[in-house]
């Protein structure tokens, strides 16, 4: 059973997200904070990681993408990162663009809300391509 | 009309060939205009009073004197707008009393030689040194008051000259002036791309000093503003061009217009006006800051909904509607949520924009903050949470609206049931200090650390962590508490420890009782 970790400081979408994805035969794990989340992904080292951009901070899933990556074992897990934020915040950089992800370190940037199945399909294309890798 | 009583001055006409007009009646009109003051210097008595009859008749004030000496004496006591010099007499060398007379008076007396030999050379002679006409005597009343007549016409000429000059050199005295104070940057260019004027404020904008010769390169590096100036200068009056450029030098946001500056129909230069737009590009980016942080709030709620929706009609809850009802109740939470959200960006933009009713009335503090907690008060028993009020003896009176104290307290209020824990206690207490009311509202919940504090009254800023998860708010609350207070003097501050609880203490003006 792949194991995917979820982290979002909106409580609703975790939930959501995590019944639909056990339904479907994940075993999710959530974190409301990326200390919480890094906490977990060293626990148990998931095979993906899916995490909310704008979190305590504006950058606060990049910090979290960042720190997986250093994490012993993740760094090559894929990360999915997901966002209600405008594509053009006018912060630092655009989480739209391809050089923006590449210095996120993260491998998709999807724009929330995600819809289940676009969801359900790219975990299943991170995961068929990690498998392969192997 | 030739004064018929008029002496006749040894007869003859002046060496001029107008000193054979004899159509004088008009030329001097008598206090019509300045009176013509006149200098007549001749060692002969005889001549000097017959030529002062003559002259004093058409209205001239007339002075004598015998030599070059008394003249010049004469002259420091009165100017005179005409003086007579005779070109050689005894003791006076007549060009040399010219030369003098013209530079005392800085050319503003128009001096006529009179002389008794008529010779092409003298006369060259005397035009040399200054003297403006020549009169060869004997002449008649009418040559001579023809003469003076012209002289002075040729003084008030040079006046005039004199005075239009000033007020050129005066306006463009002024010009300069006025470019020189403007708060804009102003950069002249000529048709050869040079820069010809820089005002003090160009310069500092620019951060450099204007120097002849310069280039149009060397006062603008930016290619947009040189690409523009080239473009306004090949432009027509039928098409003049007119670019805003927009020019980033450091720190500062500049605008820069461009316009032709037209001679003939074509561009015979290029002006360049440079506006600091600093602040308001800072605004503009604050607002837009602002509508990012806006819309990433509203799609925050809106996903967490969807996304609840979207997992109810997959259809894999129907065999479970607790579950389903369970999903359906966080939906309902945040869509009321979202609701708030916008009434509060509603307000506050009615509230940047005035528009907000406002009636200032003397109202008891300790009033208002009961009746609030009233309010509150259901929402409080349900957990357990116990509301205290403590206030002076007398009314604690204030000069506000009813609504603004509503939206300062009814946030803190709120905020300090919403963050408290079960069976914990909220209270306020006003105390008199100073000028100022203060009022400590006191939860017992679950706190802030010093990071959470500093960022606490800024917009959208919401304090996140497990233990704030469940708890839904704007993040505009204190923000506008915040706000609504600067417009009374007032402020509000928190002291606060993580899991022991927070006291925002709100200072507000006493009003008089």
């Amino acid at each position: 059973m792949a194991r995917i970790l979820i982290v979002d400081d909106d409580l609703d979408l975790l939930e959501g997200q995590k019944m639909f994805l056990e339904k479907k035969g994940y075993a999710v794990q959530t974190a409301l904070t990326i200390e919480d989340g890094l906490a977990r992904a060293r626990e148990s080292a998931p095979d993906m990681v899916i995490a909310d951009l704008m979190m305590a901070h504006y950058d606060s899933g990049f910090v979290f993408c960042k720190k997986v990556r250093e994490i012993p074992g993740l760094e090559k897990v894929p990360i999915l990162m997901q966002t209600a934020a405008p594509r053009k915040m006018g912060f630092t950089f655009d989480a739209g663009s391809t050089p923006g992800r590449e210095w996120m370190k993260v491998d998709e940037v999807l724009t929330k809300p995600v819809p289940l199945e676009h969801l359900l399909g790219k975990i299943e294309q991170y995961l068929s391509a990690k498998a392969r890798d192997a | 009309m030739p004064d018929p009583a008029a002496p006749a001055i040894s007869g003859g006409h002046g060496a001029r060939p107008h000193g054979e007009h004899l159509a004088t009646a008009s030329l001097i009109p008598a206090r019509d205009r300045d009176q013509v003051r006149v200098l007549v210097v001749d060692p002969e008595e005889g001549m000097r009073e017959g030529i002062r009859r003559i002259l004093e008749r058409r209205g001239c004030m007339v002075q004598s004197a015998p030599d070059g000496e008394a003249a010049l004496r004469a002259l420091s006591e009165c100017p005179a707008d005409v003086a007579l010099v005779p070109l050689s007499s005894h003791g006076t060398d007549g060009s040399a009393l010219t030369e003098q007379i013209l530079r005392r008076s800085g050319g503003r007396t128009v001096v006529v030689i009179t002389s008794a030999r008529a010779s092409v050379e003298s006369a060259v002679e005397v035009t040399r040194q200054g003297a403006y006409d020549f009169l060869v005597k004997p002449f008649s009343p009418e040559a001579l008051v023809y003469a003076v007549e012209h002289a002075a016409q040729e003084g008030r000429l040079i006046r005039e000259r004199e005075k239009y000059l000033s007020e050129v050199a005066g306006e463009r005295t002024l010009s300069r002036e006025l470019i020189n104070s403007m708060h804009e940057g102003v950069v002249v260019f000529n048709i050869r791309r040079e820069p010809v004027l820089m005002n003090p404020r160009a310069e500092l904008f620019l951060g450099t000093h204007f120097r002849e010769g310069m280039s149009l390169a060397d006062a603008f590096s930016d290619l947009d503003v040189s690409a523009a100036v080239e473009a306004v200068l090949e432009s027509s009056q039928e098409s003049p061009e007119c670019r805003l450029v927009p020019l980033v030098i450091g720190e500062r946001r500049l605008q820069c217009s461009i316009s032709p500056l037209l001679r003939d129909g074509e561009a015979g230069g290029a002006i360049v006006i440079l506006r600091d737009v600093t602040d308001t590009w800072k605004a503009e980016q604050d607002k837009n800051r602002f509508v990012s942080m806006v819309a990433h709030e509203l799609k925050s709620p809106l996903s967490a909904i969807i996304n609840y929706l979207n997992v109810i009609l997959t259809g894999m809850f129907d065999d479970n509607p607790a579950k389903v009802r369970e999903m359906l109740e966080r939906c309902k939470v945040r869509g009321e949520a979202l609701l708030e959200l916008v009434r509060d960006l509603l307000y506050i933009n009615s509230r940047e924009v005035g528009k907000v009713d406002r009636t200032i009335e003397t109202l008891d503090l300790a009033a208002v903050l009961a009746s609030q907690l009233e309010f509150f008060k259901v929402q409080a028993d349900k957990r357990r949470i116990a509301l205290a009020l403590e206030a002076p003896p007398g009314p604690c009176l204030v000069k506000a609206d009813r609504g603004d104290l509503d939206r300062i307290f009814m946030n803190l209020i709120n905020n300090g049931i919403k963050y408290n824990r079960d069976r914990g206690s909220l209270r306020l207490v006003i105390t008199e200090n100073g000028a100022d009311w203060h009022v400590a509202v006191t939860d017992t919940g679950i706190g802030m650390s010093e990071a959470e504090q500093a960022s606490l009254f800024q917009e959208f800023y919401r304090v996140k962590s497990t233990k704030t998860s469940g708890i839904s708010g704007t993040g505009l609350g204190l923000a506008t508490v915040r706000r609504v207070l600067s417009g009374y003097n007032g402020r509000v501050t928190v002291q606060s420890r993580p899991d022991a609880g927070s006291t925002f203490t709100v200072v507000f003006p006493r009003e008089a009782g």
